[in-house]
């Protein structure tokens, strides 16, 4: 990086930027190394060193020229140029112009334009930003490319990204120094101006100019096609002959063996008839069969060797286990040896063998597991029948026991009855009866007989 | 550029794209905006019904801070144009004391096309024609009707 070259030292002067007084010497710098261009003797503003670091040139867009997209908004439009407003103000009798257009009626007279109530520079004021931003979003055909854009970027877009505006020529950062300017499309290339000779006419122009003079200028820029006789352009003759309906084309089919040739306009005439027609489109299914096929294969081979390997490992585990070995002594320790004992040749295969390894010890686990969960089931099983059983029986003593008690009650009861005949005693127990509760044996009786019955259902 | 031109051939785009009733316009010479042709049709019930006026308009080059100039190429018969060669008009809008930069000239033709339907005597220029308009108008209708026959045609 001692010595570097011009373009790289000035994108790195151009990073500088934030300091005016450095900003001002690689201006004066850059002058010196483009030959003092008209250009870049413009002030040493932020803007313009921008421009000068990469290619840019500052744009003015005449507002009053371009074209607007749409139907502007009749608010919009200045009553003295009919243009959408450029720089708005207001006046104190409630109107807007541009600042330019009221100058210039001001200096006819100091009425207002539309009503003539008085009006002097000094009832003017600045338009709301409303209306900036409502001028500044309207839909601006860019003067170069044509596209739109909204009104308050298109400078910025000219300035900056437009293809068809024109920018300083490459050849401005090289040792040439070339002080003219080119479209931006073009300045991606180097210098463009130099002589060159135009392939059609044999003139000599810039280079810069070949393409839109073999496209409009040049007297000799057309030709009749040589298959169809129609005027062309030489320099698209190319891009013709790829769709020109003269040309010979060979039928669709010539790789499977048609030998059939005619003009790309008539070929849809042999298509009908070509001897290919049928097996063209079979081939094409074979083609597309086979090679979905040969990816079958491959897939195949390829899990092929994956169950030769497994196979092998099987193999050197069944050697293995032929030895006397518990299921917890199958540990990893004795793997290595059984890859020594066979011949589990790269390091995959032994990772392999591994995994395969812990595998089938897990799925053992995982058998043992269940086994014993069964085994579980069963003898909790086995132990709880017996108390079921047990409590049915207990249950069925109690209901003849309950039986046995109940005829016993009603026995003694009746026993009772006969002996002592009525019982006053007894007949109080009675609460509204009470009072004639000597009236009839029939009444007591039943009462006691009830009263007998709530004892032993209780127990 | 000069911003009058641009205004002006703003507002011919908009005439000859949406020309009003009964009126058509070209440019004199192709090259100069300043200077428009005129053919009004006279308006249906009035005397000038049926004729075909030609009319100058003149833009000055300060335009639209100056009024237009309107004259009649045409001999006509009517209070607020001059009965000679000029064919003068005077209306309203087109005085100096009342021109507004923001009238449009395609308001200037309906102006003028209205100011043929409904003369303004008051505001003459051809004293006998507002004279017989306001004292005799079957006089002065038969008279408009003749000349229009005989210069309009
Ligand atoms: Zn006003
Ligand atoms: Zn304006
Ligand atoms: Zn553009
Ligand atoms: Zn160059
Ligand atoms: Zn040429
Ligand atoms: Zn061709
Ligand atoms: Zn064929």
């Amino acid at each position: 990086m001692d010595t570097p070259s011009q373009p790289d030292s000035l994108l790195s002067r151009g990073s500088h930027l934030s300091d005016p007084s450095q900003a001002y010497t690689f201006h004066t710098d850059l002058d010196n190394l483009s030959g003092g261009t008209t250009e870049t003797a413009l002030g040493a503003s932020i803007s313009s060193i921008h421009k000068i670091s990469t290619l840019n040139l500052r744009h003015t867009v005449d507002l009053r020229a371009i074209t607007y997209g749409g139907t502007v908004d009749e608010n919009l439009v200045c009553p003295i140029c009919r243009c959408p407003f450029v720089d708005p103000v207001l006046t104190d009798c409630d109107h807007v112009f541009c600042r330019a257009c009221i100058d210039d009626a001001l200096s006819h007279g100091e009425l207002c334009p539309v009503d003539r109530l008085p009006l002097s520079q000094a009832t003017i004021a600045r338009a709301p930003k409303m209306v900036f931003n409502q001028l500044d979003a309207l839909k601006a055909k860019c003067p170069c490319c044509g596209n739109i854009f909204a009104r308050a970027i298109l400078e910025n877009h000219l300035e900056k990204y437009c293809l068809e505006a024109m920018v300083r020529c490459p050849g401005s950062l090289s040792e040439q120094g070339c002080t003219q300017v080119v479209k931006r499309r073009l300045s991606t290339q180097q210098c463009l101006h130099y002589p060159a000779q135009c392939p059609d006419c044999y003139e000599t122009l810039e280079q810069i100019e070949m393409e839109s003079h073999r496209q409009t200028l040049c007297r000799d820029r057309t030709k009749l096609c040589d298959y169809c006789e129609v005027e062309i352009l030489r320099c698209e003759e190319i891009e013709h002959k790829a769709e020109c309906p003269d040309v010979l084309q060979i039928c669709k089919w010539a790789q499977y063996g048609c030998q059939h040739e005619s003009k790309r306009r008539d070929l849809y005439l042999h298509a009908d008839d070509c001897h290919f027609k049928s097996i063209g489109p079979m081939a094409e299914m074979l083609k597309v069969e086979i090679s979905s096929l040969r990816d079958d294969v491959r897939n195949l081979t390829e899990t092929n060797q994956l169950q030769e390997r497994r196979i092998k490992f099987l193999e050197s585990g069944q050697r293995a286990s032929d030895r006397p070995m518990d299921l917890m002594d199958l540990s990893l320790a004795s793997m290595p040896e059984a890859a020594s004992t066979d011949s589990l040749d790269s390091g995959h295969d032994y990772l392999l063998s591994l995994l395969e390894t812990q595998q089938s010890r897990l799925s053992h686990l995982s058998a043992e597991l269940s086994d014993f969960q069964g085994k579980n089931t069963m003898m909790l099983f086995n132990e709880t029948l017996p108390i079921k059983n047990e409590l049915a029986e207990l249950r069925s003593t109690q209901q003849v026991t309950c039986m046995h008690v109940r005829w016993l009650m009603r026995f003694r009861m009746q026993e009772n009855q006969r002996r002592f005949g009525v019982s006053p005693g007894l007949a109080s127990t009675g609460g509204p009866d009470g009072g004639n509760g000597f009236g009839s044996d029939i009444t007591l009786s039943r009462r006691l007989s009830d009263s007998s019955r709530d004892v032993i259902t209780k127990l | 550029m000069a911003s009058s031109q641009k205004r002006i051939t703003k507002e011919l785009a908009e005439v000859l794209g949406n020309p009003p009733e009964g009126i058509a316009v070209n440019l004199v010479d192709e090259g100069n905006v300043h200077n428009w042709n005129i053919v009004m049709d006279g308006p249906e019930g009035s005397p000038y019904e049926g004729g075909k006026f030609k009319l100058l308009l003149v833009l000055p080059t300060d335009y639209p801070f100056k009024p237009p100039k309107i004259s009649f190429k045409t001999r006509i018969w009517h209070p607020n144009v001059t009965f000679d060669e000029h064919g003068s008009m005077c209306i309203g809008i087109l005085k100096p004391e009342a021109w507004k930069p923001s009238s449009k000239i395609m308001s200037v033709l309906t102006a003028t096309q209205n100011l043929l339907a409904e003369p303004v005597p008051d505001d003459a220029v051809e004293t006998s024609a507002a004279e017989k308009f306001k004292n005799d108008r079957p006089l002065f209708n038969r008279e408009a009707r003749e000349y229009t026959r005989k210069y309009a045609k």
